[in-house]
């Protein structure tokens, strides 16, 4: 097992270098480099010139790439032009945010999800598994953005039962009850609507794991030596058919990142999504390329815990 | 003869296909009685296994029907509820099934899966009931029981996960053990081992022991009565030698004929035409067999096949079986 | 026996979508609309309808613009009717292109197993583990907006849905007797491929080709939505969309966008209820149930 699982991280440095090339190569075809984040009309163009050379930036590529590694290992992003600051403090004011968001986000869906999976592959074609899979149907179906919006102008306009603008309410004063409070309202439409689409995956899996499961032999087995039917459940299926799930934990991450540009954008939530929005509109690359590192990270690193996560679940995968 | 363990009456299962239920057990009345070995032969979609799992109803009862009666120790079993049920599954009655790769939680350690039944229906201890899973272990011939109790089922062969799965059928000594194709997915040196264990066992506790199979050479080495279905139906019953030196039905036979024996003169092996056709298209008149044997004039069928006694214990369906011929031969 | 003879795919399609009542509605619905869509396009100039007439800005509904006009004074009306044609031109090309080189990559790595396999597994791993949506974005502003670009960029990270799904049921395909008796009796790896397999799974192809038309309409609105968008010379359902981003046009002025969303709504919904009655005919085993 153990080396299964060492097995499995070093998969992660091809992928960590794959993408960093990616997203060096990108940057390399960009307008603009670590200097324009300094412009400034008072330096000629000669010192600029100047600068460049002391900053290694006329050196070949491999050695630029070697030192954009290292200076991004010692935590040296480079300097948002737009925000004329160090692109780590940028990030790391909406990061908190978006962790918010997001934790929220996946609460949500998995309270939604495994009931609702478990009900519709526990009683199949009753009305309550036909409700939930028209449900999914729809999830699936409909456009994040078209469910987003519809929403906000739904619930946020016309019902007024949520807030619509920002994190938080800006007349409160940080660290008060009513600041916290303003700040859960804040996220409730947005996190509920990432869960509503998001859960359609997980329920459709769980249900017919569920299903699969309960015809399989090793349920007739345990239901041959007189198991009552909670423990069939409780103890068999719902343990074997929640595997996939945890498998599927590092697509479901991403999945949700991804959404948060959209959904930040439409709420205008400050968060990571929306600085990405705004950088690449504003020409800011250096912020656009870590925010772009960063997500890449945590799909690859999610990606591979999922994996872990299975190796330790299921003894099968352990032999092979 | 004995006293009768189990009886079928009129037994019924059918399955939901597109919204309608179809047949796949047809009508089957049958005794089983202490301490014997009955096997159920046919082939594949003839309805054994079908009838195995209807004696204690595991069928999915979403989209299967099961009707008729199942008489075990004089007690009524489909009319029971699934609590009532569940204290006759297991502890009186313990089932084998086909494929042992399949029939063992994956995720549970071999001793915990052993131990379920025991919590279910003794009120053994922790110490206890593991004490009485290596019993088991050891019983059914592994030769490390403390070692197959903490290990999962992937790290066993097929044939020691059968033994696993024997193990749990035989865990609380049920009196009726239904084996439902116990050594078809095995390999042959191990399925004469799997059938020996099978033999000890029943000897030793003396249940009885409904056989499922399609393989001759199994029922002729196990069983001492033998009951030959087709398509839903027991088309003869008869005991195990009479059958194989005196059978009747034309499918019983046929089946017969189509073993490769060596000291058959023969040059050519007799195969039986078509396959059992599928449930939807089953006919539900006459004789259903008549279908695969073409060449047999119709009216030595029974428009409404009934039972004919041959010898005593010995009863085969519809009146065919007096003037069949195989293709080719002569009308005796 | 005659019970033992299939019909054709096409003909089982047709049965399936036929005997589903919403599936045969949201046939006759989404073609209604694309026909009628296409044909009110036809009569209108793309470049009449785009221009702008400052004087006449944010009209609500009326007899003459039955939708109103946007903020630049075009009628919202004849845009959605442009902007339906375009976004669902822009679908179905890249959902096409997308679905043969899912169906060519996915069938090579079904097929042939092996090293091909892996390695087009670990690209395809990658591709969904990296954050797309941002590539997308970043690939918008790096090359020239243009209609052909943003159609390439959606299709070099569109592709790898579709080769998974192909490369899971022909590798099922792949170990199956039919292939293996073509196999002995010589015909070439290519032959058999296209000419055994891929019918074999040509109904779970079109289910796939359907469904990633919807995704893409979807993909197209917020990437538009967000500014990234094909050129703003040429109005998609998306750009509509978009007149949502201001606060005050979404609350005070719904017939911007609103219309917009709710077409993309009922088209989206309408493909799938179709592609669902298709994939129950790709799917002998959910049609019996």
């Amino acid at each position: 097992m153990w080396k299964m699982i060492l097995r499995r991280v070093l998969i992660l440095i091809p992928q960590l270098f794959a993408l960093s090339i990616i997203i060096f190569v990108m940057a390399h075809f960009m307008p603009g480099d670590a200097l324009t984040g300094l412009i400034d009309p008072t330096i000629s163009p000669e010192d600029i010139e100047i600068m460049r050379e002391q900053l290694g930036l006329n050196r070949p590529l491999y050695v630029r790439y070697f030192d954009w590694v290292t200076s991004m290992l010692q935590g040296d992003f480079g300097r948002s032009f737009h925000h004329q600051r160090p692109v780590v403090d940028v990030i790391g004011e909406r990061l908190p945010n978006t962790v918010r968001l997001s934790l929220v986000a996946t609460i949500f869906t998995y309270l939604i999800a495994i009931p609702m999976g478990v009900i519709a592959g526990r009683y199949r074609e009753k009305i309550a598994d036909r409700a939930i899979i028209n449900y999914t149907f729809f999830a699936i179906a409909i456009p994040l953005i078209v469910f987003a919006l519809l929403n906000v102008y739904l619930f946020g306009f016309t019902l007024r039962w949520f807030p619509i603008q920002g994190s938080v309410d800006p007349r409160l004063a940080t660290g008060t009850f009513a600041y916290h409070i303003s700040r859960l309202q804040h996220l409730i439409l947005p996190a509920l609507t990432m869960a509503l689409l998001g859960t359609a995956g997980i329920v459709n899996i769980l249900r017919s794991e569920i299903i699969d499961n309960e015809n399989s032999d090793y349920v007739t087995t345990v239901r041959a030596k007189g198991a009552p039917r909670r423990i069939v459940y409780n103890r068999h299926i719902f343990r074997n058919a929640s595997l996939p799930l945890v498998a599927g934990f590092g697509f479901a991450l991403v999945n949700l990142l991804s959404g948060t540009a959209v959904i930040e954008r439409i709420f205008s939530f400050p968060g990571m999504g929306n600085l990405f929005v705004q950088s690449i509109n504003g020409r800011d690359f250096s912020t656009a390329n870590t925010l772009i590192m960063m997500y890449g990270i945590i799909g690859v690193v999610g990606t591979m815990l999922s994996d872990i996560f299975m190796i330790v679940a299921d003894p099968r995968i352990r032999v092979k | 003869m004995s006293d009768v363990l189990l009886a079928l009456r009129d037994l019924r299962t059918s399955f939901r296909i597109q919204g309608k239920y179809y047949a796949a057990v047809d009508g089957i009345n049958l005794d089983v009685y202490e301490n014997e070995v009955l096997a159920l032969v046919g082939e594949s979609g003839s309805g054994k296994s079908a009838t195995a799992l209807t004696i204690t109803k595991l069928h999915n009862e979403n989209y299967t029907r099961m009707e008729g009666e199942v008489l075990f120790d004089d007690k009524e079993l489909l009319g029971l509820t699934e609590n009532q049920l569940n204290k006759v599954r297991g502890r009186r009655i313990g089932m084998i099934f086909q494929d042992p790769l399949s029939a063992l939680n994956p995720l549970i350690r071999i001793g915990a899966q052993i131990e379920e039944s025991l919590t279910f229906h003794t009120d053994l201890d922790a110490s206890g009931r593991k004490a009485r899973a290596l019993e088991l272990l050891e019983a059914v011939g592994m030769v490390n029981p403390a070692l197959t109790y903490r290990q999962l089922p992937h790290q066993l062969s097929g044939g020691m996960r059968q033994r696993v799965v024997i193990a749990i059928a035989i865990a609380c000594k049920p009196s009726l053990l239904i084996a439902d194709e116990p050594t078809t997915a095995l390999d042959v040196t191990i399925q004469a081992q799997i059938l020996d264990l099978l033999r000890d066992l029943q000897k030793e506790t003396k249940a009885s022991i409904i056989l499922i199979t399609h393989d001759l050479g199994v029922v002729a080495e196990m069983a001492d009565r033998v009951a030959v279905m087709y398509a839903g139906q027991i088309v003869e019953l008869a005991p195990a030698m009479e059958l194989f030196t005196n059978p009747q039905h034309p499918y019983t036979r046929s089946l017969l004929a189509s073993i490769p024996s060596a000291d058959k003169q023969d040059d050519h092996l007799h195969v039986i035409q078509g396959v059992v056709p599928p449930l939807q298209h089953l006919p539900r008149e006459g004789c259903r067999f008549s279908l695969r044997t073409p060449w047999v004039p119709e009216n030595i069928h029974e428009l409404e096949p009934t039972y004919h006694e041959i010898s005593p214990g010995h009863l085969v369906l519809c009146t065919c079986y007096k003037k069949f011929t195989f293709d080719g031969e002569e009308a005796v | 026996m005659d019970v033992n003879k299939t019909p054709s795919p096409f003909r089982v399609m047709c049965r399936e979508i036929y005997k589903d009542k919403l599936a045969f509605c949201s046939l006759i619905v989404f073609f209604t609309v694309l026909i009628g869509v296409f044909i009110w396009a036809a009569l209108l100039d793309t470049s009449e309808v785009m221009r702008q007439h400052l004087l006449r800005g944010n009209l609500p509904p009326s007899r003459e613009f039955w939708l109103g006009t946007d903020s630049t004074g075009r009628d919202t009306f004849n845009l959605l009717i442009l902007g339906t044609r375009n976004s669902f031109i822009i679908a179905l090309i890249v959902a096409s292109i997308t679905s043969v080189i899912g169906i060519v990559v996915g069938l090579a790595a079904g097929y042939y197993g092996g090293h091909v396999d892996n390695v087009v597994m670990r690209l395809i791993d990658f591709m969904t583990m990296i954050p797309t949506l941002m590539f997308i974005i970043t690939m918008t502003v790096l090359l020239p907006n243009t209609i052909r670009n943003f159609g390439l960029i959606l299709t070099v990270f569109g592709w790898t849905g579709m080769a998974r799904s192909i490369r899971m049921v022909s590798l099922r395909q792949g170990v199956m007797d039919y292939v293996k008796a073509s196999k002995t009796l010589g015909s070439r790896n290519i032959v058999i491929m296209f000419r055994e397999v891929l019918p074999n799974i040509l109904s779970f192809t079109i289910v796939n080709l359907t469904l990633s038309i919807a995704t893409t309409m979807g993909i197209e609105t917020g990437l538009t939505f967000l500014g990234f968008g094909p050129p703003p010379t040429m109005p998609t359902l998306g750009l509509a969309v978009a007149n949502a981003a201001n606060p005050l046009a979404m609350q005070l002025r719904p017939w911007l966008w609103l219309p917009a969303a709710l077409v993309i709504l009922v088209m989206v919904l309408c493909i799938n209820y179709v592609g669902q009655a298709i994939g129950r005919a790709a799917d002998a085993r959910r049609r019996r149930v």
